[in-house]
């Protein structure tokens, strides 16, 4: 008797545990699809439309182009930070050289600087360069997030790869680099691939650099929500439009490494 | 001879990439923050004025507003994260379809763009057509026609809800990882010596636990004294200055006031406290593992 | 001629010394074993002549030819990993073939010495799955296969049977003994395992904190241990060893007196193997006291009897039964070894 209503129990505390979770994403996606007088109601019963995402994607919105900007800057930093990031973690990995610890150490601690300390010099440079307002100010900017975070997190995976394997390579008769294009590479590659993904939904997500360097041009999708904001009040069932844009493709990815989730995360950081 | 060197040549490339976009900046604000730079006077800097403008924050009301606000989010938002975030692992470490759903769906928040939260739950804490203001006030009449955001301490605690949303469920994945590396048998010699549940968690698994939570509690720390976006999409900072914190407070002033040496000051007076608190971290976890190994 | 030598090589981590100067020749064709406990300093030794680790200060010379600072791929050496060193992400035969392939060697030969290798090791059937696929003992035989398939002058084993079960081990010890024989190569063999040493070692090199303490024929490191630690860790059970006295040419222990051949020393230690006791009746056997336990192995029973601190094991016939804590009476077979070591330093006496 007991059991079963702990067991019981159990259940309902994960059932309101998901409810939680989900009811504020349910709702926006709900949001999304219902017409604007819909909307402001809280009815449940709706005619569904795929209005408001014509609309967003139409003038004067143009959620299109704040999509194409999102996707080509989380791609290009991606692109770039995450195989510097495996060399210089692979490097960190196995050798033991002079001033490692101070590198790590320091490039690991720039992973706590707040991001407006960084994002103020940087207005002021990009300025001089004429390069506000552009997707190659965002990467440069987002790079500084990103690149420690993905030597730390590729190193937990590199870590735990045993060295047999490598120096099996190098006595058949490979050389350092080959062996890490033929050997540690692979190995590595779900842990490369977890990697990327992060550092892709990282970047996708940024807000205070977009906000602060972006005005029209290069406005990332996350702050093109904050122009639904009209003189009219808030344009909720667009910034819901706005925001399943953002959501399903961060979503599919984080599904999609969601077994290696926390490996990654805590490896680096409890050890 | 090659060989020695590509330790080296292998860190190049990243190590310029830090370099470049982040000692330097760090470097030039450091430098700007002894400087007086009002960038609508003048586009190039001003006179070195010492340390007037951290001088200046001392003494200015706004900005202690922003690091009592900063102080309590921080603290209350913690608390609530690592508080939760264990009791769901507890709960979720077990096996079965509704635990492993459960688990799936909680990788969901994080992902979410924070920026998106802020804007979500302010449109549920609208008390007009707000879905939570308007349940909330159906099951308890005392609340009807709360202004939720309206209310400096009412904002402030759904700043600190959206927070806790979004980060509780990855302090439960590390809470689960730091659960699953704890050896079973200790546990179920207490459960054999007639140990109740409780006793276990409190007297085995929580002791066990101590360096992940720690860690998750500095992490954590860390992240909110951060807090940025959702004060942005969520409160504007407001109402009045009630929620502004003060990574906030250094975007006003930099880019709204547009005070470049004081907003540089400022920048540097919060990354000395997170820097000193990572420092007290790094610190705290050697001594734990020595505890450890000891 | 894969001749190895090391000559006053040294190893240092800071300034924990590894390895203390010392030189070791290993013969052309030879089957060295590298034998000592976990920590001894045996698999850095072996490193070190792979390459894997650098050398702080001494040479190692592979075929009369200095390679100090030669890359592990340029020794003319393959390796067998404790943990196998498999390539995951390949098949077991782009594991065969990598070796092949980093050398250049056209495809057609390539596939050609793989099929020829597989077969000497009987992973034909295997060659398009991956190791995760393979059984512990698959997994070895890849690992030897990719090591022998470019007939390199030497091969470098580091405790390549100790993930095997125990039945598989001695299976693969067959293998690896008839291995060498076909192909005659010059092998060093790094193992804690003083069984694996005998049954397969042209010669074994026992070291013990870095140095090596004896190097000699099996036979002779199992007749005339070099000292205390070699006579305890050589031979199973080990060989029974004595804390006592000898005055006047006899040896005195608790309940021990033998005749010896050595005047008189105190803080001796006797050493004699269980084979070499016989269980008697003869209360006034060299060794008595009282039967501690018995155990059937199968092919005999050995026998423990204590007395006061010392015990002494013997190996009976399978038969043997008597009571526990019953009185027990132990005499040297004719021709016995007699071991003396001193104590204090731990050497040979006689």
């Amino acid at each position: 008797m007991r059991k079963t209503l702990a067991y019981l129990g159990e259940r309902a505390l994960l059932a309101l545990i998901s409810f939680v979770v989900l009811f504020p994403i349910a709702w926006m996606f709900l949001t999304a699809f219902k017409q604007p007088r819909d909307a402001y109601s809280l009815s449940l019963i709706f005619e569904p439309t795929v209005q408001n995402f014509v609309t967003v994607f139409s003038e004067p919105w143009n959620l299109g182009s704040m999509v194409l900007n999102s996707v080509i800057v989380a791609t290009v930093t991606v692109a770039i930070a995450v195989p510097c990031a495996a060399l210089a973690a692979y490097s960190f990995s196995r050798f033991r050289v002079k001033g490692r610890k101070f590198l790590f150490f320091l490039i690991l601690s720039t992973q706590f600087i707040p991001a407006v300390v960084i994002v103020l010099p940087f207005f002021l440079m990009f300025r001089q360069l004429d390069l506000l307002d552009t997707r190659i100010a965002l990467i440069i900017v987002n790079l500084a997030i990103v690149t420690p975070f993905v030597i730390w997190m590729i190193k937990g995976f590199i870590d735990a790869i045993p060295t047999d394997s490598e120096e099996a390579a190098m006595i058949d008769g490979a050389s350092r680099l080959r062996v890490i294009k033929d050997i540690v590479m692979p190995m590595a590659a779900p842990g490369i691939m977890t990697s990327s993904i992060f550092c892709f939904i990282l970047t996708w997500n940024e807000f205070l650099f977009a906000l602060i360097l972006s005005r029209r041009d290069a406005v990332t999708l996350p702050v093109g929500l904050v122009s639904f904001r009209t003189e009219r009040g808030d344009l909720w069932e667009l910034m819901s439009a706005a925001g399943v844009m953002i959501t399903v493709p961060i979503f599919i990815m984080a599904l999609f490494i969601q077994k290696h989730f926390t490996r990654g995360m805590t490896a680096g950081a409890v050890k | 001879m090659k060989d020695r060197l590509l330790p080296y040549w292998l860190l190049i490339p990243a190590f310029i990439i830090v370099l470049a976009t982040t000692i330097y900046p760090l470097a030039y604000s450091f430098i700007t923050s002894f400087r007086a730079w009002d960038l609508t006077k003048s586009r190039r800097p001003e006179g070195f004025v010492g340390l007037d403008n951290y001088l200046y924050a001392a003494g200015e009301s706004q900005f202690l507003n922003s690091l009592w606000v900063t102080f309590v989010f921080v603290i209350t938002s913690v608390i609530l994260t690592v508080v939760l975030a264990m009791a769901l692992a507890l709960l979720l470490r077990r096996k079965g379809p509704m635990h492993t759903f459960t688990r799936i769906i909680l990788i969901l928040p994080f992902a979410m763009s924070p920026a998106l939260i802020g804007v979500s739950y302010r449109f549920m804490f609208n008390p007009e057509f707000g879905v939570i203001a308007n349940g909330l006030g159906a099951v308890f009449p005392a609340l009807q026609g709360v202004p939720w955001l309206a209310d400096p301490q009412l904002a402030m605690g759904i700043l600190v809800l959206t927070d806790v949303w979004h980060w509780t469920p990855y302090m439960t994945f590390m809470c689960l990882g730091g659960l699953a590396s704890i050896p079973r048998e200790t546990e179920e010699a207490a459960r054999i010596d007639g140990a109740s549940n409780l006793r276990i968690v409190f007297g085995i698994i929580l002791p066990q636990m101590r360096g992940v939570i720690l860690v998750m509690a500095v992490l954590k720390t860390i992240f909110a004294l951060k807090m940025f976006d959702q004060v942005v999409t969520l409160t504007g900072g407001g109402p009045g200055t009630s929620t502004e914190t003060l990574a906030y407070f250094i975007f006003n002033v930099g880019f709204r006031w547009f005070d470049m040496g004081y907003a540089s000051a400022l920048a540097w007076i919060l990354t000395a406290i997170m820097m000193f608190i990572s420092i007290w971290y790094v610190r705290m976890l050697l001594s734990e593992r020595k505890m450890a190994t000891a | 001629m894969a001749e190895v030598r090391l000559v006053d090589i040294e190893k240092k981590y800071g300034n924990f010394l590894a390895v203390p100067k010392q030189s070791l020749t290993i013969h052309d064709g030879e089957f060295l074993v590298l034998l000592g406990p976990s920590g001894c300093g045996k698999t850095t030794t072996m490193r070190m002549i792979a390459g894997l680790e650098d050398i702080t200060s001494g040479d190692i010379m592979i075929k009369g030819e200095r390679v100090n600072d030669k890359p592990p791929k340029d020794r003319d050496i393959a390796m067998v990993f404790q943990n196998y060193g498999l390539y995951p992400h390949m098949t077991v035969r782009q594991n065969i073939e990598y070796p092949l392939k980093l050398r250049g060697m056209s495809k057609v030969d390539r596939k050609a010495r793989v099929q020829e290798t597989a077969e000497k090791v009987e992973l034909d059937a295997l060659l398009e799955r991956r190791p995760s696929e393979l059984s512990g003992g698959q997994r070895q035989r890849v690992a030897l296969a990719r090591a022998i398939v470019r007939t390199p002058s030497i091969f470098l084993m580091d405790e390549p049977l100790s993930n095997l079960d125990a039945k598989l081990r001695v299976t693969m010890r067959a293998e690896l003994k008839h291995l060498h024989h076909e192909l005659g190569v010059t092998t060093v063999y790094v193992t804690h395992d003083q069984m694996e040493a005998m049954t397969l070692a042209t010669r074994v090199a026992v070291m013990r904190d870095g140095k090596i303490v004896q190097l000699d024929t099996p036979k002779k490191i199992y007749a005339e241990p070099a000292d205390l630690f070699v006579a305890g860790f050589i031979g199973s059970p080990s060989m029974n060893l004595i804390d006592g006295a000898v005055q006047s040419g006899v040896f005195r222990a608790d309940g021990v007196e033998l005749p010896v051949d050595l005047a008189g020393c105190k803080g001796v230690v006797l050493g004699i193997r269980p084979e070499e006791l016989d269980i008697t009746e003869d209360a006034g056997a060299a060794i008595s006291g009282k039967l501690y336990a018995l155990e059937l192995t199968g092919e005999s029973t050995l026998v423990t009897l204590r007395n006061g601190p010392s015990s002494v094991c013997a190996r009976g016939h399978a038969d043997f039964e008597a009571e526990i804590n019953s009185p027990c009476h132990l005499a040297p077979k004719d021709g016995a070894r007699i071991h003396l070591f001193d104590r204090a330093t731990g050497e040979r006496l006689r």
